[in-house]
């Protein structure tokens, strides 16, 4: 396990052109399978090198078409390409317009247009309830303490079916169950 | 009227420039400055010479239609392995060549008859250990000692990421290191092959 990795470490370090770790050198020092695989790696390029010559000696003459290069000219095929991407296929141009189209639609319905204007009866409810306000005793403060007083009778009723809840589990139970204050906001 | 500098004294980054400007003649030395190269990257994927001849002539035609695209930022030698590596795999998609992992006698075939005995051009002996390699170690190795790039070239020419390439290399040199290593290394090798052969099946 320890070889296996100190080799990998030994080949990276060959790739980046650095020292391998210190541990990796202790490793090598003492193993001599490793020893050999640094000093093999080492070698490689040299050994690479001096025998370039000789394969590319040995790889077999033979003529470049160059007429062929000629008559295919730069930038031909990009040209070709760019006419073959102007040109639209009549499926997904139509699909892209339908698409551009109920875009457009969306567009109009949510963002741009104007909002309706309040209808007869909207109008005739408001301005009831304004009256209403008008109307009350107090002005505005007593429509807003009428309404606090229905939500405290509320608050009430809640209050006592939750106290006979409690005393029912109680002596079903068999168990004594404290009442505290509840929370202000409560 | 001035004189045109040699292009034998130009790099190749500047000749792929002159030839995206429209100079055939510095396309020419390109070309022939790396059909050898090419060759030898690419015959131990395909079936025989005349497939890696074929598919030498198909890369250069291709590199010179679209030399318009090639980017003088990076090495020319990217460049064209990068696209000799497309062209090789689409075409063993299309044609389903025979990719053989060549025997080191077979390797022995690629010798030219006229470049004479095989002591004159010197001993190639760890290039053709290197040619029997399979799963792209060859490509590797020849991209990173061969063509002298780093591994964030070769990755870019194989179409790997860094980390593979690095494996690839580790796993080469492993592999190598077996089969043209020092006589101890390999001696140790065959042992451990007889050691798990004998397990298996005496």
């Amino acid at each position: 396990m320890v070889c296996r990795l100190a080799r990998r470490m030994i080949s990276r370090a060959e790739d980046s052109g650095t020292k391998p770790p210190r541990w990796v050198e202790r490793h090598t020092a003492r193993c001599g399978a490793c020893r050999e695989y640094a000093r093999f790696t080492d070698s490689l390029k040299t050994r690479f090198a001096a025998e370039k010559p000789g394969v590319l000696a040995a790889a077999p003459e033979f003529p470049l078409n160059q007429a062929a290069w000629a008559q295919a000219g730069t930038g031909r095929e990009k040209r070709a390409s760019l006419v073959r991407r102007l040109t639209l296929h009549p499926f997904p141009a139509a699909a892209a317009a339908l698409l551009v189209v109920a875009a457009g639609l969306v567009l109009f319905q949510v963002v741009l247009r104007e909002p309706v204007p309040p209808s007869a009866e909207d109008r005739a409810a408001v301005r009831a309830a304004l009256r209403s306000f008008a109307a009350a005793p107090d002005g505005f403060p007593g429509v807003v303490t009428e309404a606090e007083s229905s939500l405290a009778r509320e608050r009430e009723i809640l209050e006592r079916s939750l106290a006979s809840a409690a005393e029912y589990l109680q002596a079903r139970l068999n168990i004594k169950i404290e009442r505290r204050e509840g929370p202000r906001s409560f | 009227m001035l004189e045109q500098e040699p292009t034998a004294e130009r790099t190749d980054e500047e000749l792929a420039r002159e030839a995206r400007a429209g100079s055939l003649r510095s396309f020419e030395e390109l070309a022939l400055r790396y059909k050898r190269r090419l060759f030898v990257y690419l015959r131990p994927r395909l079936a025989s010479d005349q497939d890696a001849e074929d598919m030498v002539q198909e890369t250069f035609l291709k590199l010179y239609r679209n030399i318009g695209s090639y980017d003088p930022a990076y090495r020319f030698s990217t460049w064209l392995y990068t696209a000799a590596n497309r062209m090789a795999i689409s075409s063993y998609r299309k044609k389903r060549i025979a990719v053989v992992a060549l025997r080191p006698e077979d390797a022995g075939g690629l010798a030219d008859p006229k470049a004479g005995p095989a002591g004159e051009t010197g001993s190639t002996e760890l290039w053709d250990a290197a040619r029997t390699l399979g799963g792209g170690q060859f490509r590797a190795l020849w991209l990173r000692y061969g063509e002298d790039m780093d591994i964030e070239e070769i990755a870019a020419a194989l179409g790997k990421s860094r980390l593979a390439v690095r494996l690839l290399l580790h796993r080469a040199r492993t592999n190598l290191l077996k089969k043209a290593g020092p006589a101890p290394a390999r001696t140790m090798a065959a042992a451990k092959a007889a050691a798990v052969g004998e397990t298996r099946f005496g």
